[in-house]
């Protein structure tokens, strides 16, 4: 699957040759005896975003910084624009200063002995830009990300938020050939972060590169990418389109990672009239997404699948059909813009969310009903 | 695509677990295991040498001299005692005066920081000749004055006693115990200490309980420091403990090398008894501090909480007062006094005053002439090599992914745990044997003096280096900068304040120093501290106390420029 995935972004890149790609193939790396990211491959596309999301020590920002060259892999390969950088079979190590990237940090990283307009032109400088030409596009970028107003400031004076911006500008003034971004919202607060957000996507659009994004935050992932590589403990747990990984996880740790999901243990049961996989738990037979496998079972004999808490739907007087069980409320949280549930049911405990305009108590009795297709077969490690 | 340049780029590829020794490591670390290390092997092997006491290193080994040292088991007892004594004492003054400072809201907290920094770089030796002049039984200052104003005969105090050797010793040590332990405290988060009262401690529960056990590692590397530092100490203990005749290891040591014929085996073994101690001392703070987390003492700063004391504060003023008093104003004011003097006898009548005694020393008398000279060449010289070696090593030891790195940090620190007097004897011993003539010219003191500062050094920029986030560099890098415009861009720029701030205190204890010249200069490259000491020697304390006064006011005039320039640097 994940070789279709890769062709596929190849065939994409070479429709817009202009612009650069990024393919990495079989990356190693080690810290003394501890392997930490093991033969993670795949590739960018000339004008994708693509977010590396997974729990920290994951590996993703090792990943990052390969491609940056500030780390050294103990093997694979790494390509940007057709031109190996990095190989460990011939014995490539292009330097970070000739890989022609850019880079926002996640502590930003703003030269403190430094004014705005020259931690952005810092860069235009080290290529032998023009003086008039410097001054023009350190201005217009930061233009972009609404500082010019601070281009004379000293970097010091600069608040959190600020600094991001200016390394944002900084980041897209030297016209790289991709854009690599390590975790950078993570130290700004909630509210900002997803201003910054906004922001990043509307220079994406702006500026037409690669962009691999490095994040812990699913949200931000989804939000800002064309594709997610999931990674945990240095390797690549699933890769897709966001609302793909969203609506089918291919194991339980994407599925608890990504979005909040009821994660069902039973016995498998045979195939349903629609074609979907049945599994028993407790005393509820449950349909699965019409044509989907279950997976290899756990330890314990049991499949697992997922259910996503948005989707069960609850009722309060509905016809029998497939998938629908009485149900009790045991409890409910107001959690502002969604409610959430924990119901009980002939499988146990489920929880779900529903929004504030149909409010249920706790204690009554409802029906749920959960749609065949939203119960997806996942891996149980 | 041809932007990327493929050529020249095979480099650092290799396995995890691989031996990945880098020119930056090897290079300092080989420099620095010769020159420590040669000279060690030279007092090593001489120590233990029967035969020819003049032969480098010797041929004929045996015990006779330690043998011969168990008859003078008191010069290895009064150093422990000095030392020990002294860093009692001066933790003691430490301690109070940080917490003072740092910890209280006492009225002008921020004048008293920067006096007791002072005493410090001034000195032992104008520390030890000033009071020499004040403490003295019979004609000593303060006891003049007490029998004047009392009328009581019997003085008042005797700095000619171990007693006032420990003092003198701690009162100018003092200053370091407190810039360790102040930081410290300013390292602390607050929150540690206000968790503490909420769970109902009082202040003084909270004090024992929570913040000494959080200052301890700083006491205790504060402690080592002053330790090492005393048991190599030489001016204080030979310039008040010489008429009566209390000899301790060092003083011992140059009797040794000054006699006729010179005991060198004798002095070498002595030298060794003292390294051992010292490196005693140092194992017993490591094994105490091991497995103590510096965690709750992180890389910020924080605002100290301030402890309103009441009416206890002026008490705390008059105890800050005091150590300015003696540690600063009264020597400095001695000093100053006996420079204006016609004889050795101090009058207070203003008539009979006279400046001679500067223009004798600072244009009239050769030798004292060009001691001065010789040390702003040797300050200078030190504070650029060693700040430019200091911080090379830094930025291996922070940087490189070498192996060996660790231990580049540990052998620039060794000459930390040696007395200075002793290296420079076993450094004497070797550039004798070295084949190109580098005895009595200025190149070998400035060699010693980098060698032996270089801790100090590399102390002072490691800090700086360790500052700065690696990620400034990185983010140059990806700019597309090569690594020497990284350096020049980013990291000498942002290095800037710690570069100025270590070269100044290179220059400071470079002007001051005595231990290591002492036997280095020759007689025609005179520096300061030996020229001092032997001015002292011969008598004429008027001329010695104002070649000492030019010496304070060279330093002074260095921290001024520092504290100036460091306040108006880029702060990282």
């Amino acid at each position: 699957m994940l070789a279709s995935v890769q062709s596929g972004q190849v065939a994409l890149s070479t429709d817009k040759a202009s612009t650069a790609y990024i393919e990495v193939c079989d990356l190693t790396v080690a810290y003394g005896s501890k392997v930490v990211v093991k033969n993670v491959s795949f590739s960018v596309g000339g004008n994708e975003h693509l977010s590396l999301l997974g729990p920290s020590g994951c590996g993703k920002s090792t990943t990052l910084r390969c491609i940056a060259g500030l780390e050294t892999p103990i093997g694979g390969e790494i390509i940007i624009d057709g031109v190996p950088v990095f190989s460990s079979e011939k014995r490539i190590n292009v330097p970070t200063e000739k890989r022609n990237l850019s880079m926002v940090f996640q502590s930003y990283a703003i030269w403190p002995h430094m004014t705005v307009f020259e931690n952005v032109a810092y860069g235009l400088r080290t290529q032998r830009v023009a003086q008039a030409d410097v001054k023009k596009r350190v201005s217009d970028v930061l233009r972009m990300v609404g500082m010019e107003d601070y281009i004379d400031r000293p970097a010091t004076d600069l608040s959190g938020g600020q600094q991001q911006r200016v390394a944002l500008a900084r980041a897209y003034a030297s016209r790289p050939k991709a854009i690599l971004l390590d975790e950078p919202l993570s130290n700004l607060d909630a509210r900002l972060r997803v201003h910054m957000r906004e922001e990043i996507k509307q220079l994406q659009h702006e500026f037409h590169l690669s962009t691999i994004y490095v994040t812990h935050d699913q949200e931000e992932a989804m939000a800002i990418s064309d594709r997610i590589i999931v990674m945990r403990e240095g390797s690549i747990e699933q890769s897709g389109a966001p609302l793909d990984i969203y609506n089918k996880p291919r194991s339980r740790f994407v599925a608890d990672f990504i979005g909040a999901a009821n994660i069902i243990a039973g016995t498998s049961q045979g195939t349903s009239a629609a074609g979907g996989p049945m599994i028993k738990s407790g005393d509820a037979l449950i349909e699965c997404a019409p044509g989907s496998k279950l997976a290899a079972p756990d330890s314990d004999g049991n499949h697992l699948i997922a259910v996503r808490t948005v989707y069960p739907e609850m009722l309060r007087d509905a016809p029998s059909r497939p998938n629908q069980w009485p149900a009790k409320i045991v409890r409910s949280v107001l959690l502002g813009d969604i409610v959430s549930y924990t119901v009980a049911w002939a499988g146990g405990e489920l929880r779900l969310h529903s929004f504030p305009n149909r409010l249920f108590s706790e204690g009554e009795e409802v029906q749920i009903h959960i749609p065949a297709e939203r119960a997806i077969p996942v891996l149980a490690e | 695509m041809s932007s990327i340049a493929q050529e020249g780029s095979v480099r650092n590829l290799r396995g995890p677990n691989r031996l990945d020794i880098r020119a930056e490591v090897w290079i300092p670390l080989v420099l620095m295991i010769g020159a420590l290390g040669y000279p060690l092997f030279l007092l090593l092997t001489s120590a233990f040498n029967v035969g020819d006491p003049e032969q480098f290193p010797a041929r004929v080994y045996g015990f006779d001299n330690f043998v011969k040292l168990s008859r003078h088991l008191d010069w290895i007892g009064n150093t422990l005692i000095v030392a020990s004594g002294g860093t009692v004492l001066g933790i003691t003054i430490g301690v109070s005066l940080a917490w003072i400072i740092h910890r209280t809201t006492m009225p002008g907290r921020k004048w008293f920081d920067l006096l007791i920094a002072i005493p410090y770089p001034l000195g032992p030796l104008v520390g030890a000749l000033a009071w020499s002049q004040l403490g003295a039984p019979r004609d000593g200052l303060i006891n003049r004055f007490f029998t004047a104003v009392t009328g009581i005969q019997s003085p008042l105090i005797d700095i000619y006693t171990p007693l006032g050797i420990i003092f003198t010793e701690a009162v100018f040590e003092a200053p370091v115990a407190v810039l360790i332990i102040g930081a410290a405290m300013q390292r602390m988060d607050p929150a540690l200490e206000e968790c503490s009262t909420i769970f109902g401690s009082g202040k003084l529960r909270t004090a024992w309980k929570i913040t000494l056990p959080l200052m301890m590692p700083a006491i205790l590397s504060a402690a080592l420091f002053m330790f090492t530092s005393m048991i190599g100490s030489f001016a204080i203990p030979t310039m008040l403990g010489a008429s009566s005749r209390f000899y301790v290891s060092t003083n011992a040591m140059y009797i040794l090398l000054q006699g006729y014929p010179p005991n060198y085996p004798l002095a070498a073994a002595l030298g060794l008894v003292l390294i051992a101690m010292t490196a005693v001392a140092v194992w017993l703070v490591q094994r105490v501090l091991r497995g103590r987390s510096y965690a709750v003492i992180s890389g910020k700063n924080y605002r100290p909480r301030q402890v309103n004391m009441g009416w206890m504060t002026w008490v705390l003023f008059a105890g800050a007062l005091t150590y300015v008093m003696l540690s600063l104003v009264l020597p400095m004011g001695t000093l100053l006094l006996a420079s204006f003097q016609s004889s050795n006898a101090i009058n207070f009548d203003f008539a009979s005053w006279t400046l001679r005694n500067y223009k004798y020393v600072m244009f009239d008398f050769p030798t004292t002439q060009q001691a001065i000279v010789n040390s702003l060449i040797l300050g200078i010289g030190t504070g650029t090599l060693g700040v430019v070696f200091a911080t090379f090593i830094a930025i291996a030891t922070h940087r490189s992914t070498s192996s060996g790195r660790g231990l580049l940090e540990q052998v620039t620190m060794l000459p930390q745990a040696f007395p200075r007097l002793i290296f420079a004897i076993g450094f004497l011993w070797m550039i004798l044997t070295l084949p190109i003539q580098l005895y009595g010219t200025l190149l070998a003191v400035l060699l010693a003096y980098v060698v032996v500062f270089l801790p100090l050094a590399y102390r002072g920029m490691s800090g700086v280096v360790v500052q700065i986030d690696k990620a400034l560099e990185e983010a140059a890098r990806v700019s597309g900068a090569s690594p020497m415009r990284v350096l020049r861009t980013v990291i000498l720029p942002l290095l800037r304040p710690g570069l100025v701030a270590t070269w100044a205190l290179l220059f400071m204890v470079s002007v001051r120093e005595i231990s290591a010249s002492l036997f280095l200069s020759g007689p025609n490259t005179q520096v300061l501290g030996p020229a001092i000491f032997s001015f002292w020697d011969s008598g004429g304390m008027p001329r010695v106390s104002a070649l000492a006064v030019v010496q304070a006011l060279i330093i002074l005039i260095a921290l001024t420029v520092v504290r100036f320039m460091a306040g108006r640097g880029v702060r990282v």
